[in-house]
């Protein structure tokens, strides 16, 4: 087991190299410098050539790729340009909101979307599971643009119960931990509502197919020869086996945490990741972009890794030797 | 059972989270003014607040290239000089004197400024600001304030330690002075950058200056008290104004993230006392609905251009640039794309505003007119075939048109075109794109390189109207300057030139007259629209003053709230 991890660690180090050499490729042949949108008129081309010789765009993509490697081995992602700080700061200053609205709307989906399915399938084909299946459509068809406007305009506007932008309320006079809390959850609601619905729907779907299966395997029915009871048979029996594909998909549901929600974020105005990645797209700013995918990368290689992991302990027969 | 225990636990993490999240709220440490040290907290009513979107959070009057930044700057740190609404520069820390070859400012700072931190403001701080922007190390956007200073080559490749073009007479007395030859009314706008404390900001390596952008401390009538990336920005009142009679009447202001989207919801609801919206009729019509505010209409300082790449054998002919202007219904862009009354036909590349706009009789508008459009191509040698498309010496008339997607009103315009120029026959293919490629393939690009036919874009002025450097000058017509159209005209250039040194307003005038009836006739640009900007502000506002040449800012210290 320890062998195994150390050696599936080992071998994320070429793909990482690997991942990033393409990034540093595809950045390379996009047109425009992060100096093409200083627009100050009265700029002259040699302040323009100055700033990108200082910014390093005059050195070959080739050498800028192997001292970006050698700079981030010793922990260094380089200076974003338009805040004019460096990456690994930027990076901190958004990571806290990003992960806070999807740890929680991660766990709304969670918490309703499992059960959900679960309810799905062990009623399968009655009025609940038909219920519940239309409403996981309309979730998942659901454009998050278009639901977060909706709420907005109803719960912000026309009766204002939620606020319509923002995090915290910055003219909050309290300094008591409850009262911050409570007003951090009062603006977080209508965002973590949109972002969780659509993946609410999704394991609610996931669940219910891999429960169907499990139900109708032979010691399922085993099971209920013994005589336990439903519960017993479900929740013990089942569910352990119908909760590996979850597993998987929770997995690769960790970078998501961080990759941040554009459209969210840009609606309800939340600082996140995402909203400061298509920026920095937009910007050529690119060791910004460069910082927010390798860290993208890297929790991609570890979900991929934890998933692996998690089957052993879901799933006794699953053995890495 | 399992079912419930895994719940609750799930529920319980996602209660601490929060709780973490929301206990680390302030994480950004206030600067270290003196203002911010009053226990009392302020009332939440006496905030002024503002809803806008994009702040990068650099609050440096020497490094912030973002304009919401600039706003927050503007009131954090004070300027030698401020301008009317008439767009006069007035003195503004320090009044001044022009020498008799126009090279030599001498500012004389007023009595008494301090620094938020208390200490005094002099001429030390003053030569000090100047001499970070020229210092070798200085990667901000703000060279062309100081590079036609005496010594600024030698200072700035670090020949030299002292910077000759800034002399220290006194305490309150500094001079800048001009090389020769570049004697120019604009230049005064060198000194419109806020003034930064040495002692604070003074820096071994370039790293350390660049450790306090968020930091900031200046003598202006506010100083920052929190701030949170992408969320909002916090102000609060200088308690330690030096000029007490000008000092702020508010408590504080606050700038939160809002999106353009919601501007007028934010208004609507209270939850914002001003900002900018989207200009458009729909939206306009619908912030004159709304009883809680007024709406402000001002003409933005700027014009939105189309650009044609005179070296092409299809665009050299001035004829078929005039065509395909008078082919192109621009009235109806306008009313399509902004509605009525919030954006008019752009004729001359100067701000109707300003003193040098010419009459618009002498004027050439470019009206709607198929026919005129057609004889012109005749004329040129572009003939009709069969096809329905213009040809020359067996070359059809086929163009290609740069639209950038970030904004909404080029794929507008290059839309209508399609249309009208197809009926005159034109081939026009449009290629759609981000801004910074557009940006890639016309200016940034090498003079020989520079691939297109057309592109459209927007500019912005400065008071002044010099147009040195700007679209029209033949000068700019290399890897990242602003004229890509190749066109060159060495008289235009002479009234350029004549214009730049001219200090005498009315014969100013009068050169820039003759420049913008050229360019109004050879159209390399073509200036498109001149652009409302709209902002509502709510009732309870009091004071506040925005227009063409001010910012919201500048009239901050009159602002009251009911």
């Amino acid at each position: 087991m320890r062998n195994y991890v150390i050696r599936r660690i080992l071998q994320m180090i070429p793909v990482f190299i690997g991942i990033l050499f393409i990034l540093f490729f595809i950045l390379e042949q996009a047109p425009g410098t992060p100096v093409s949108n200083m627009m100050h008129p009265k700029m002259t081309p040699e302040q323009k050539a100055e700033l990108a010789q200082k910014l390093g765009l005059d050195i070959p993509w080739h050498e800028r790729f192997v001292n970006y490697i050698k700079e981030a081995a010793q922990g260094n992602l380089g200076y974003s340009n338009t805040h004019k700080k460096p990456v690994t700061e930027v990076i901190g200053d958004y990571i806290g909101p990003t992960l806070l609205l999807s740890i929680v709307s991660l766990s709304i989906s969670l918490i309703l979307g499992i059960p959900a399915g679960i309810i799905s399938a062990t009623k399968q084909y009655t009025a609940i599971d038909n219920i519940l299946t239309v409403v996981s459509f309309i979730g998942i068809s659901l454009p998050s643009f278009f639901f977060g406007l909706i709420l907005l305009k109803l719960f912000a506007v026309d009766v204002q119960l939620f606020p319509l932008f923002g995090l915290q309320d910055p003219l909050l006079m309290s300094n008591n931990p409850i009262d911050k809390f409570l007003d951090v959850a009062w603006h977080l609601v209508l965002p973590s509502i949109v972002l969780g619905l659509s993946s609410t729907a999704s394991f609610m779907r996931y669940t219910r197919s891999s429960m169907l299966e499990v139900i109708k395997q032979d010691y399922i029915r085993t099971a209920r020869a013994k005589g336990l009871k439903e519960k017993t048979v479900i929740y013990r029996h089942a569910f352990r086996n119908g909760i590996i594909p979850i597993i998987t998909l929770l997995g690769f549901w960790i970078p998501s945490l961080l990759s941040g929600a554009v459209v969210t974020e840009t609606i309800f105005a939340l600082p996140g990741l995402g909203k400061i990645s298509v920026e920095a797209a937009m910007n050529r700013n690119y060791p910004l972009i460069l910082g927010i995918n390798s860290l993208l990368t890297i929790l991609t290689l570890i979900g991929a890794l934890v998933a692996d992991l998690l089957y052993a302990i879901a799933d006794p027969r699953i053995r890495y030797d | 059972m399992k079912i419930r225990k895994l719940l609750s636990l799930l529920l319980a993490m996602v209660m601490v989270v929060v709780l973490f999240a929301g206990c680390k709220g302030q994480t950004q440490t206030p600067g270290p003014q003196g203002g911010s040290d009053n226990t009392e907290q302020p009332k939440g009513d006496q905030i002024l607040r503002l809803g806008a979107s994009s702040f990068d959070g650099v609050f440096n009057p020497i490094m912030s290239d973002n304009v919401y930044d600039a706003y927050i700057t503007d009131i954090i740190f004070e300027k030698l000089i401020d301008n009317t609404p008439e767009g006069e520069y007035v003195p503004g820390i320090a009044e001044w004197t022009l020498s008799e070859d126009n090279l030599t400012y001498t500012f004389t700072l007023k009595d008494g400024i301090k620094f938020s931190d208390g200490s005094d403001l002099t001429t030390e701080d003053v030569a000090f600001t100047y001499m970070a922007i020229a210092h070798p190390d200085y990667n901000g956007p703000r060279a062309y304030a100081v590079n036609n200073l005496v010594g600024y080559e030698e200072y700035h490749s670090g020949k030299t330690d002292t910077f000759e073009g800034i002399q220290i007479i006194d305490e309150k007395t500094i001079s800048f002075t001009f090389k020769e030859g570049t004697a120019a009314p604009a230049n005064i706008e060198s000194f419109d950058y806020g003034i930064m404390p040495k002692a604070y900001y003074e820096f071994e390596n370039w790293e350390d200056f660049l450790e306090l952008l968020d930091k900031p401390l200046g003598s202006g009538i506010m100083v920052l008290d929190s701030w949170e990336p992408k969320q909002y920005i916090k102000l609060l009142k200088n308690e330690n104004y030096w000029d007490p009679e000008n000092a702020a009447k508010i408590d504080g202001v606050l700038v939160s993230e809002v999106p353009e989207e919601s501007i007028l919801s934010a208004l609507q609801t209270n939850q914002i006392d001003f900002g900018q919206i989207f200009a458009n009729a729909e939206n306009y019509q619908a912030a004159l609905a709304m009883d809680n505010i007024n709406v402000i209409n001002y003409l933005g300082n700027g014009y939105t251009f189309m650009c044609f790449n005179t070296l092409r054998p299809t665009l050299s002919d001035v004829r078929v640039r005039q065509a395909l202007m008078y082919a192109l219904d621009r009235e109806a862009f306008i009313d399509v794309q902004y509605g009525e009354g919030l954006a008019s036909v752009g004729m001359a590349p100067i701000s109707p505003s300003s003193w040098a706009f010419p009459d618009e009789s002498e004027l050439n508008p470019y009206s709607f007119d198929m026919e005129k459009a057609a004889q012109l191509m005749d004329e040129a040698g572009w003939l009709m075939e069969s096809d329905g498309y213009r040809y020359k010496d067996g070359q059809k008339f086929s163009i290609s048109w740069l639209v950038y997607t970030d904004s909404p009103w080029p794929g507008t315009l290059a839309g209508m075109a399609a249309d009208t120029w197809k009926q005159l026959g034109v081939d026009l293919n449009i290629e759609l794109m981000d801004f910074n490629t557009v940006a890639a393939r016309t200016m940034d690009a090498e003079p020989g390189e520079k691939d297109f036919d057309i592109y459209t874009m927007g500019f912005s002025l400065s008071i002044d109207p010099d147009p040195t450097g700007a679209l029209f000058d033949d000068n700019a017509f290399v890897a990242g300057g602003f004229n890509a159209s190749g066109y060159k005209n060495e008289e235009a250039m002479e009234l350029v030139r004549a214009g730049r040194a001219e200090f005498d307003t009315d014969k100013r005038a009068e050169i820039y007259k003759e420049w913008a009836k050229i360019m109004n006739e050879e159209i390399p640009h073509v200036i498109i629209a001149y652009r409302s900007e709209i902002w509502g502000v709510n009732k309870r506002v009091e004071g506040l003053e925005i227009d063409t040449y001010v910012k919201w800012n500048q009239s901050l210290k009159n602002v009251t709230l009911n």
